[in-house]
C-alpha cells in the first residue's frame, strides 16, 4: 500500500501557541466546580484552524518537527517522543511491506494520579479538542488504529468532557477512528505505563518488569505509543505551528497559600517567577489567611522547593530560585519538573514533617508486589515519622540510610526509587533540621498543619 | 555459554522482583554473588560475573523455587 504524498500545511500565522490562556486557581484537593466550560469545537477551530493531515510524508515531517523542538515525555526520564514514534511507525511500515497488517495502539494517559498535580485535569477540562487533535494526529502519523484514553478511576468529569468532545467531532462530520475511554483504578500507580499496558492486555493494573519497551511490544504485544495528555496537546500545536512557532513551556501545578495554581511557564522563566505568579493569583486567599492572624505566603521567602511531585526532589530555595525552568538547567541542579508539581515550602513549615506524611502515603500506595518496596517503604516512612516527631536517635538514622541504599532501584517499577529520592533529598536539604530533631528538639513547624495535600490511603 | 550478542560485555545475574518471595535459597547457593537486604530479598551485582561467580549464579537460577532469577548478557 502506498502512502499519499501529503506534506504538513504551512504554519498558521498568528495562531495561539499557548496551552492555557490564564493561570487557574484551584483548591488543594480536586478540581470540581473550579473550571469553566470546556472550549467547544467551533471556538477551538476558530482559534487554530483544522487539524492538519499527518499521514504519510506529513507524518514524517511531524516526527522531524518533534525532534527539532525536543518534545519529550513528562515522566521525568525526558525520553524523546520522536524516538518512540519512529519505533512504532517502523514496525507498522515493516508489517505493511510484507502484507500483514499490524495493529498498533496509541494511549492518551489522562490518569493524573499525583495528588498535588492538577495540570492534566485542567488541560482536559478546558481544552479537550487540543488533546484529541494530538491523539488523532499521533495515531495518523505512526499508523495506529487502536486509540485509548486512560483515565484515573473516578474521574467522571474528565470522562464526560472527553465523551462530549468526541460526540461534537462526530456531529461536525470529522472522520476519525473510534476512541475507547477506559477507567483505571483510583490508585497512585494507576497511570504507570507498565501497569496500564498490563491492565489493557487483560491483566491486573499493576506495574511489571518490562524487558522490551512498550513501543515495540505494549498492549497485547502490539507496538504502543503512550503519551501524557499535555504531550499530546503539544503535538497538536507542533503539527499546526511547526518547529519555529511552538512555545517552549511547561504546565505546572504550584502549591502555595493553601491553594493550587496551574500555570504555563516558559523555559526562560525562573523558579521564583513561577512561584511569584502563583502567589499573585493566590493573593486574595493570602489576605484572608493573614486576616486570620497567620503569616501569609509572601511574607517570608520559601526555605525549600519540592520539584516534580511526591516522588520528587527537595532543594534549598536559595539554590534554585534563580534557575530557569528548562530541562537541562534543572537536571544540572539535580531536579526535574516530572509531573510539573512545584511546592515552595514556607519558612515556618517543617520539611521533615511534610516529607514523613508523603512517605507514609507512598508506602501505602505500593503495589505490594516487590519485597524491597513492600517492606522497605513502610520501614523508611516509619523512621522518617519518628525523626519528624523528634523521637529518632543516631542509630535510627543509620538504619534509615541503610534502607535507602537497599531499596533504590530494586522494584519492577520506579515507585520505590521515587520514595528514596524524596527521602534522601529531604535529609540533604533539611540537614540542620535533621540534627535538631535527632537531638529531640523538633522545630516549631512540626506541629503546624501540613502544607502538602496528602490524601488518605494510596 | 554462547554469546548471541557480539557487543555484550559478559553475563549478569538478574532478579524479577515480582516473582521473588525472598525465600533466600539463592544466597546459600551463590554466597559470593547474592547478598540479602534487611528483609531477606536478594541483592545482585550489576556488573558482569566472573567464571567462578557464573557457576554459583547458575546454581541459584536453577534452585530458585519461584524461578525469579535469570542470567542475561550485559
Amino acid at each position: 500500500m502506498t502512502r499519499p504524498m501529503l506534506r504538513l500545511a504551512a504554519p498558521i500565522a498568528g495562531a495561539d501557541a499557548s496551552l492555557l490562556a490564564t493561570p487557574i486557581r484551584l483548591p488543594l484537593y480536586g478540581v470540581a466546580g473550579a473550571l469553566g466550560a470546556p472550549e467547544n469545537l467551533d471556538t477551538h477551530l476558530a482559534r487554530l484552524g483544522p487539524r492538519p493531515v499527518t499521514s504519510g510524508a506529513a507524518g514524517e515531517d511531524l516526527i522531524t518537527t518533534l525532534d527539532r523542538i525536543g518534545l519529550t515525555g513528562r515522566g521525568g526520564a525526558h525520553f524523546p517522543a520522536a524516538t518512540k514514534w519512529r519505533a512504532v511507525r517502523g514496525l507498522v511500515d515493516d508489517a505493511r511491506a510484507t502484507g500483514a497488517p499490524v495493529l498498533a495502539t496509541v494511549i492518551a494517559n489522562a490518569a493524573e494520579s499525583e495528588p498535588a498535580s492538577a495540570k492534566d485535569a485542567v488541560l482536559v477540562g478546558l481544552r479537550p479538542h487540543l488533546v484529541l487533535d494530538g491523539m488523532f494526529g499521533a495515531a495518523e502519523a505512526v499508523g495506529a488504529q487502536e486509540l485509548i484514553i486512560w483515565l484515573h478511576g473516578g474521574d467522571r468529569p474528565g470522562w464526560r468532557i472527553l465523551e462530549q468532545a468526541l460526540a461534537e467531532r462526530r456531529a461536525a462530520g470529522l472522520v476519525e477512528p473510534s476512541v475507547r475511554l477506559v477507567f483505571g483504578p483510583a490508585s497512585y500507580l494507576s497511570g504507570e505505563n507498565s501497569a496500564m499496558v498490563r491492565g489493557l492486555s487483560g491483566g491486573p493494573v499493576l506495574p511489571e518488569l518490562r524487558r522490551v519497551p512498550v513501543a515495540f511490544a505494549g498492549v497485547q504485544g502490539r507496538p504502543t505509543l503512550i503519551h501524557n495528555v499535555e504531550t499530546l496537546a503539544r503535538v497538536a500545536l507542533a503539527a499546526r505551528l511547526g518547529a519555529s512557532g511552538v512555545r517552549h513551556s511547561s504546565l505546572l501545578t504550584v502549591v502555595a497559600a493553601e491553594r493550587r495554581t496551574v500555570l504555563e511557564a516558559d523555559r526562560d522563566d525562573t523558579v521564583s517567577d513561577a512561584v511569584a505568579s502563583a502567589n499573585a493569583v493566590a493573593s486574595a486567599v493570602a489576605d484572608a489567611v493573614r486576616a486570620g492572624g497567620q503569616p501569609g505566603p509572601g511574607d517570608a521567602p520559601a526555605q525549600a522547593v519540592l520539584f516534580g511531585g511526591y516522588g520528587g526532589t527537595w532543594l534549598p530555595w536559595e539554590q534554585v530560585a534563580h534557575l530557569s525552568l528548562d530541562v537541562a538547567t534543572l537536571r544540572a541542579a539535580g531536579a526535574s519538573l516530572g509531573a510539573g508539581v512545584l511546592v515552595p515550602l514556607p519558612a515556618a513549615a517543617c520539611g521533615l514533617t511534610e516529607t514523613a506524611a508523603v512517605l507514609r502515603y507512598l508506602a501505602a500506595a505500593s503495589a505490594r508486589q516487590c519485597g524491597p518496596c513492600l517492606f522497605g517503604l513502610p520501614a523508611i516512612a516509619g523512621v522518617f515519622t519518628a525523626l519528624a516527631e523528634g523521637s529518632a536517635g543516631r542509630a535510627d538514622l543509620r538504619h534509615l540510610k541503610r534502607f535507602l541504599g537497599e531499596v533504590d532501584g530494586r522494584g519492577a517499577c520506579s515507585h520505590p526509587d521515587s520514595a528514596v529520592r524524596l527521602a534522601a533529598s529531604a535529609l540533604r536539604t533539611f540537614e540542620a533540621d535533621v540534627r535538631a530533631h535527632r537531638r529531640g528538639r523538633p522545630c516549631a513547624g512540626a506541629v503546624r498543619p501540613p502544607i502538602l495535600p496528602v490524601p488518605a490511603g494510596g | 555459554m554462547r554469546r548471541s550478542n557480539p557487543t555484550a560485555q559478559g553475563v549478569r545475574l538478574q532478579v524479577d522482583p515480582l516473582a521473588c518471595d525472598g525465600i533466600g535459597i539463592c544466597a546459600h547457593l551463590a554466597p559470593d554473588v547474592v547478598r540479602v537486604d534487611s528483609w531477606g530479598y536478594p541483592i545482585v551485582p550489576s556488573q558482569p560475573l566472573t567464571d567462578r561467580e557464573k557457576r554459583q549464579a547458575a546454581r541459584a537460577v536453577a534452585g530458585c523455587p519461584r524461578r525469579a532469577l535469570f542470567l542475561s548478557e550485559c
